[in-house]
């Protein structure tokens, strides 16, 4: 006979059954937890200030989903501003989907949005780009574009709202993934940068925070469905990283028979982050410079993400199109 | 007993011996329990939930890979 009932509250009906504390919680107790651990993340790492102006990314995936409506809190409270922006990359049949849900989200928070799109910025769509490499030598992966095109938008928008922070929902699996990744691989100069927040390097590039880093994924799942939002559950067409879902695999796995293996696998990498900094930080090369055509810091005259933007539109698709 | 099990789009009538959990189907189903989360009659429940005849289990997956 297993117990129903709320160890937090004495309700006859549990939703989870962590075994990592031994805690079995009710939907209401259960988002309770979720949002408090949330909020002391920010607190303890001194995520937000404030006053602080939070710009978060908006994909319409569970995590950004859990991640605007915990900060949407502290804006209720007058402690933050908060937009969210969501980018819309082309990639038909996926995207369209994500982009409608973040839409109802931002609208139902009473949040700010901003959607900005490849298509306009660029004047090409992830899926116009990756249909005219086919039967080309020099094939990139998508995620490759993506991610580059992403963080560039991504950085554009924060300046353009004067955004004092950037948010992004990643979990504790995803970190978790990454520092066992890294650490296999041996990508030491990686690893350094994995972390609550990114260090502002210069005036130009927004800091980073990462509030949900404390949350398992499955958990971050479980709190949108109890909070009652519709979810873009479905991966993307182009999703690829094998690796990183071998680990994701392997880790999950290991989970089942030890409950805490995530949690100690982040504390224990926060412990000796400081002396890997130590030694290796200090060899990293620190962009100095603004790119010309769009501002980014830059280590040259002009950024890799322009200098990618030159290549699609020259050698990819000849329009001759430099710059939207 | 016989349970409807909804996974996605895909509906469809089961039968199952008596006395199961949640847990059980799943792994009979072979579906990874760690990336999904589970209904039953719209209601959520944990792993260890006792499936009844007539149930009907909604298998929503929160995780890719696995
Ligand atoms: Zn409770
Ligand atoms: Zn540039």
């Amino acid at each position: 006979m297993t117990d129903n009932t709320c160890t937090q509250c004495g309700y006859e009906h549990v939703v989870i059954n962590r075994k990592s504390n031994g805690q079995r919680l009710c939907s209401s107790c259960f988002k309770d937890s979720i949002e408090k651990k949330v909020l002391k993340t920010i607190r303890k790492n001194k995520l937000v200030t404030k006053g602080d102006k939070v710009l978060v990314g908006l994909s319409g995936g569970k995590d950004s989903v859990a991640l605007v409506n915990i900060l949407n809190i502290l804006k209720e409270k007058g402690i933050i501003e908060l937009e969210a922006i969501t980018i819309d990359e082309g990639i038909s049949g996926y995207r369209e989907e994500g982009v409608r849900i973040a839409k109802d989200v931002a609208k139902r928070l009473n949040v700010k949005h901003h959607i900005v799109s490849f298509d306009e910025k660029y004047d090409f769509t992830l899926d116009k780009i990756m249909e005219a490499q086919k039967g080309k030598d020099d094939h990139q992966h998508a995620c490759t574009f993506c991610g580059v095109f992403r963080r560039q938008l991504f950085n554009q928008v924060a300046r353009d709202v004067n955004a004092s922070k950037i948010a992004t929902g990643h979990n504790l699996d995803d970190e978790t993934q990454s520092i066992v990744m890294n650490y296999l691989e041996g990508n030491i100069h990686n690893m350094v940068r994995i972390g609550y927040k990114t260090e502002a390097r210069d005036e130009h590039f927004t800091p980073k925070i990462k509030p949900l880093r404390e949350i398992p994924e499955k958990e971050i799942g479980l709190y949108v469905l109890e909070s009652g939002f519709e979810v873009h559950f479905d991966g993307c067409p182009y999703a690829h990283e094998s690796f990183r879902m071998e680990i994701g695999d392997f880790i999950r796995e290991l989970n089942l028979k030890h409950p805490t293996i995530m949690y100690s696998t982040l504390n224990n990498f926060e412990k000796i982050k400081p002396a890997i900094k130590k030694e290796y930080d200090k060899k990293h090369v620190v962009p100095n410079g603004t790119c010309e055509v769009c501002g980014e810091p830059a280590s040259q005259s002009i950024c890799k993400s322009c200098k990618f933007l030159e290549k699609i539109h020259n050698e990819l698709l000849n329009d001759g199109n430099q710059n939207g | 007993m016989s349970i409807t099990l909804i996974n996605k789009k895909d509906v469809k009538e089961i039968e199952y011996e008596e006395n199961l959990t949640v847990e059980d189907i799943l792994k009979k189903e072979d579906i990874p329990i760690e990336t999904v989360v589970v209904k039953i009659n719209d209601q959520t429940v944990t792993e260890d939930e006792k499936v009844n005849d007539n149930d009907k289990m909604e298998i929503i997956k929160v995780i890719y890979g696995g």
